[in-house]
């Protein structure tokens, strides 16, 4: 068969599924996702077929398209983000002017999801271009300023039946990230919720969560436009955040400044904080956050999402967001089984004073996720995330500590804060007070987790900071444990003969000495304190290294490291605590990666050149606003003979070219790295 | 240069007809000391899950909740406090054995364990044990070096490996020398492990350094011995400064070939005892190695510093004499997964196509069938071979892996036979009309205009691409 003619009959064969769907079903969706990613090398039929059916269908019937559009472009990329890009500006834009309202929220949703990154993928990018999204921000702005001057509707659609917007609801994006994420959040809101992190903040704002649990939480919200406005910046921080995580996915503090953003994300969608403690994290948040790009369309959206809560919460979960595909399940094996973590009483005893400060704590103490009773998929993938349930969420208790909790939340964001920015609340004697009673498991060599050292030191790439207990071998696992003190060991003698006595009792030593077991790969650990430390660090990063993804990406063996590298290079121990304590483990070599990474240039002006991809890799750049530069910048970016690849793409051909990576443009990326915590290992060569 | 990934490429393995009995498994009873072993071809698949008590394969001990499955691979699995598995799938031959090396296996352990002890207790100053393990053939070398390095990850010691055996790779393929620290398992299905990919790995990648020896035999070539000392330089660079690896010290496989002997002389032993100061010598079953070396090595024990202590051990008895085309199952196998990886975790090599011109291909001299790298150029005087001889890529070399060398095409002799390698290529087809070349890489965007070295080690595996 013809190529042509086979494209025709598979966008034949797409199109008559596609006119099935007469609503929000995930089944058919992922159906018809799945006919698009099996057949990518149709992309293009495809994506006319999907953008002629949203143009010409009936209103009603858009929507279910439209999100046939997101689950493609999300699970399976390009290149029908390409094609779809071409057009989706009109696609999207034809559709909202005929929908109504409510409709018209869920679409605003859809495009927010579409200027961050696919959530869980590695790639930092957006998922469709800013450009393309940017022309539809832009249009939703000026329509929206003339519908406000209009006062009055535009569209004289009736408002759908209720019914039809739940059935909707569940799948702004459909399966693939759901349990992941979901997870984190408020679990009880899941039953009744979609995975809508994608979908913003503020689809959870006024109306809290419908507490399954905990009715009397329904207090109102103090300012609940106030309060949708703070998690909007807050998921946009956490996106931000993201994105570097995704490319330096082992930074610690970074993680730890993520699992902060996201438990930060959870107390404020689970409860009802008071006026001036919204206003404390407010002025953190913003401090945190970059400068915004300027992106003024993005405000006047926001007001508008208030209609979409007002739908009842609690209404029947039709599509239980757990329930992914069998096809998409498969990709995803690592992830958490949807049900597992809601035994709902907390086993963890819940302080009724529980406050902020320790639920954030709680929530970045990995020792703390170890108590978890999730025995399969060990962890969640940021290790600081609290197991769902065992983390009690100090809900009604929240308002009666009034004025301290805020203060230990700023303060504790505030160690995020870069150190330009003034820390508009209290200063550091403060810090310390709230946090003196740590977990017990925090025996080790670390500052007291969870404490304001702790995270500083954890942001500081300065290996010598804090001091706290003194003890500078985290990553000398030999220096730390010897076997057994010299003098009481047998000494066996290097001889034949010696060789050859038995000497069963020494064996325990690989065995009794340490019976804590890790069920996946054998090691064993001590049954001390320290010991369980560690084997929740070695569950993390089993969890970690579970890349449903990576299929996806195709990975591929590295180039080895040169000689002088690997002179250099020092092992990672996946349980020490900060996988570079040692500060003679940071070497030259591996800063050079960091900093690899941190290159950018600015987005050429010309618009072709602005579509130019890597001639490496062939993948497009990531735009993004570069505080230092003080404008649009392209990150791991580097321009060779005026030829801009990708920094790290780059560097890998030239090492193997034996090639100088040319120097270093300006001296601020030095400053950058320094901010960035660097915790001295090199992204591509390290050792998993 | 365009480069598609996964173009072209089939991973199918050639597999044989064999229908492997999936679900049929066996409960396999071992008494404590005993060990089950197994021997595994190419094209059959042996699956192996712990039910109860403990069990280890060479060292590395088996999870609870891990089914292993084991193919080209012949191997033990010894449990000190006795063991149920389920065993299924298929196997040429199995059985118990009691008697097993284990236990002076273990006390060498024990006993390195002092000597590491001892470079803890010195500040690191002195370095922890230097071993190299010498024995023919199919003596169980690299057995031992597994068990020893599996033991030490588990008694939380960061010991480094040294492979300097051309028949089989560690980490690499076949023809390299390899070395690396190992502070992490050490991978039971896959033989030693993955090094670094660009993905998360299941089990933690290693970071080897390689050299190209490209020769089978390291008596054969003049670079054995410039490697060896290349190597010893890296190594011992690194182990002053990685506190972790210098106390926990390393362990030197080598190739059944060293330990022939020449009329009683060992050169390439002694020349590894000194470049590495090994001061622990194991000799694994012959009793003429170990009579011939501890003769050599305990005459020189004037300084206590600098005393080489010569063991034997005894040979298992599960060390079977691997045919030879098992070793060359054994090599494509590893070739394979250096570029697609395994089954379960594979990877996506590239395919690339290059002129011919833009390729320096160096390959390996190799010796007259006298032996003799001597020839007689035109004024009738004899002169010594170049190491390396530029040649440019043709038909003869399809099918053959090029090591990617960080030497310049424009570097000296030396320069290149010392260079480390940053990764290997497959000459998948070669166009002599028009000169190109179709090249299998293991990752896109590589860089071809370094030194390319060839040598006749390993020889080339066809169908690699299909």
């Amino acid at each position: 068969m013809s190529l042509p003619a086979a494209a025709a009959e598979v966008a034949a064969d797409f199109r008559d599924a596609l006119q099935d769907l007469r609503m929000n079903s995930r089944p058919e969706i992922s159906n018809l996702t799945l006919i698009a990613k099996e057949n990518t090398e149709y992309a293009e039929a495809i994506s006319t077929e999907l953008e002629k059916h949203i143009r010409s269908t009936r209103p009603e019937w858009k929507l279910p398209a439209l999100y046939v559009l997101d689950s493609i472009v999300k699970n399976v990329g390009t290149p029908y983000t390409v094609y779809i890009g071409r057009n989706l500006y009109r696609t999207f834009m034809d559709g909202y002017l005929v929908m109504d309202q409510t409709t018209r929220k869920n679409m605003e949703g859809l495009l927010k999801t579409w200027k961050m990154p696919v959530p869980e993928s590695m790639d930092p990018r957006p998922v469709f271009p800013t450009e393309v999204t940017q022309d539809i921000e832009n249009a939703l702005a000026k329509f929206r300023a003339a519908q406000q001057q209009v006062q009055r509707p535009q569209h004289a659609l009736p408002p759908r039946p209720p019914s039809l917007n739940v059935a909707w609801k569940g799948t702004s994006t459909p399966p693939q990230n759901a349990p992941r994420y979901v997870a984190p959040n408020d679990p009880r809101a899941r039953p009744a919720y979609p995975p809508t992190p994608q979908q913003g903040p503020s689809a959870h704002a006024p109306t809290p969560p419908p507490a399954y649990h905990q009715p009397q939480q329904q207090a109102p919200p103090m300012s609940s436009v106030d309060l949708a406005d703070l998690k909007t910046e807050v998921t946009q921080l956490i996106g931000a955040t993201q994105n570097i995580f995704a490319q330096n996915p082992t930074d610690a503090a970074l993680r730890m400044k993520l699992s902060a953003l996201l438990s930060l994300k959870q107390v404020l969608d689970t409860q009802t904080l008071p006026p001036q403690q919204l206003e404390a994290v407010r002025q953190q948040v913003r401090a945190l956050a970059p400068p915004p790009a300027p992106t003024p369309t993005l405000a006047p959206s926001t007001p508008v999402y208030p209609p979409q809560h007002a739908m009842p919460p609690g209404y029947p979960p039709q599509f239980p967001p757990m329930s992914a595909p069998p096809n998409l399940a498969q990709l995803l094996p690592g992830f958490r089984p949807p049900m597992q973590p809601t035994p709902q009483p907390a086993p963890a005893p819940t302080p009724s004073a529980l406050n902020l400060a320790e639920l954030l704590k709680r929530v970045s103490s990995p020792a703390h996720t170890n108590a978890a009773p999730v025995p399969a998929p060990y962890q969640p993938p940021f290790q600081g995330l609290p197991p769902p349930i065992s983390t009690p969420v100090p809900v009604v208790q929240a308002p009666p500590p009034a004025a301290t909790p805020p203060v230990n939340l700023a303060a504790l964001l505030a160690q995020f804060n870069k150190p330009g920015a003034a820390p508009s609340m209290p200063s550091t004697p403060t810090q310390s007070a709230p946090f003196p009673q740590l977990p017990p498991q925090a025996t080790t060599t670390a500052p007291a987790l969870g404490s304001a050292e702790w995270l500083l030191r954890a942001l500081s790439s300065v290996p010598n900071g804090t001091p706290a207990n003194g003890t500078p071998i985290a990553s000398q696992p030999m220096a730390r444990q010897p076997s057994a003190p010299v003098n009481l060991m047998e000494q066996i003698e290097l001889t034949t003969v010696s060789m050859k006595k038995p000497r069963l009792h020494l064996v325990s030593r690989l065995y009794e000495a340490k019976p804590n077991i890790c069920a996946t790969c054998g090691r064993r650990f001590e049954s001390t304190p320290e010991g369980k430390e560690k084997k929740a660090r070695h569950m993390d990063w089993h969890f970690k290294v579970k890349d449903p993804d990576a299929a996806k990406r195709g990975v591929s063996r590295s180039w080895y490291i040169p000689e002088k590298e690997w002179i250099e290079y020092r092992e990672v121990d996946e349980t020490a605590p900060n996988q570079s304590n040692d500060p003679s483990s940071t070497t030259g070599a591996t800063k050079l990666k960091k900093q690899t990474k941190d290159r950018y240039v600015s987005v050429p002006q010309d618009v072709t050149l602005q579509q130019v991809p890597c001639p490496i890799c062939q993948e497009k750049f990531e735009t993004q606003w570069n505080v230092e530069a003080n404008d649009f910048v392209w990150m791991d970016a580097l321009n060779v003979g005026g030829k801009v690849y990708h920094a790290t793409c780059f560097e890998e051909y030239s090492k193997g070219a034996g090639i100088e990576m040319p120097g270093t443009p300006d001296s601020v990326l030095g400053k950058r790295k320094a901010e960035l915590g660097t915790n001295g290992e090199g992204k591509k060569i390290r050792a998993y | 240069m365009i480069s598609l990934p996964g173009l072209n490429l089939s991973s199918q393995p050639a597999q044989a007809q064999s229908v492997p009995a999936e679900a049929v498994t066996r409960t396999q009873d071992l008494a404590a000391n005993t060990e089950y072993r197994f021997e595994v071809g190419f094209s059959r698949t042996l699956t192996v899950k712990l039910q109860s008590g403990t069990a280890e394969l060479f060292g590395t001990e088996l999870a609870p909740s891990t089914t292993y499955s084991f193919t080209g691979t012949n191997g033990a699995i010894f449990t000190w406090h006795g063991c149920k598995l389920d065993v299924g799938g298929d196997v040429e031959s199995d059985y118990v054995a009691e008697e097993t090396p284990m236990m002076s296996f273990a006390n060498l352990h024990f006993a390195l364990e002092n000597l590491r002890d001892r470079s803890i207790a010195s500040g690191s100053t002195e370095m922890g044990p230097r071993v190299l393990i010498v024995g023919p053939d199919n003596s169980g070398k690299t057995s031992l070096v597994k068990t020893l390095t599996a033991y030490a990850v588990k008694t939380d010691r960061q010991p480094m490996v040294v492979n300097l055996d051309p028949r089989q790779g560690m980490l690499s393929v076949p023809g390299s020398f390899s070395a690396a620290a190992f502070s992490s398992i050490v991978d039971m299905e896959e033989g030693w492990g993955s090094s670094s990919i660009t993905g998360p790995s299941p089990v933690p990648v290693k970071m080897p350094l390689v050299y190209h020896y490209g020769l089978k035999d390291p008596e054969e070539g003049r670079t054995f011995k410039s490697l060896v000392t290349r190597m010893a330089l890296a190594v011992t660079s690194r182990l002053e400064e990685d506190k972790p690896s210098k106390q926990a010290g390393f362990i030197i496989d080598s190739s059944g070939a060293i330990s022939q002997g020449k009329n009683g002389v060992y050169d390439s032993i002694e020349h590894i005892v000194s470049e590495f100061s090994v001061n622990v010598l194991i000799t694994l079953g012959s009793e003429r190695l170990y009579s011939d070396l501890s003769r050599k090595f305990n005459a020189r024990t004037t300084d206590p510093s600098e005393s080489v202590s010569v063991l034997r051990l005894d040979k298992s008895g599960g060390c079977v004499a691997r045919s030879e085309d098992y070793m060359r199952s054994l090599r494509h196998a590893q070739i394979k997964e250096y570029f697609f990886g395994r089954g379960d975790e594979p990877l996506a090599p590239s395919s690339q196509t290059a002129d011919v011109a833009d390729l320096h291909v160096f390959r390996i001299v190799e010796p007259d069938p006298s032996g003799s790298y001597t020839t007689v150029d035109e004024y009738g005087i004899s002169v010594e071979k170049p190491l390396f001889e530029p040649v440019k890529v043709d038909e003869r070399m399809q099918n053959q892996i090029l090591a990617i060398t960080t030497a310049g095409p424009k570097d000296s002799q030396d320069v290149i036979r010392d260079a480390s390698v940053r990764g290997y290529i497959y000459v998948a087809s070669v166009d002599e009309a028009r000169r190109k070349v179709k090249l299998l890489s293991p990752l896109p965007g590589g860089t071809l205009d370094t030194a390319l070295v060839v040598g006749s080690w390993p020889e080339p595996v066809e169908g690699l691409v299909g």
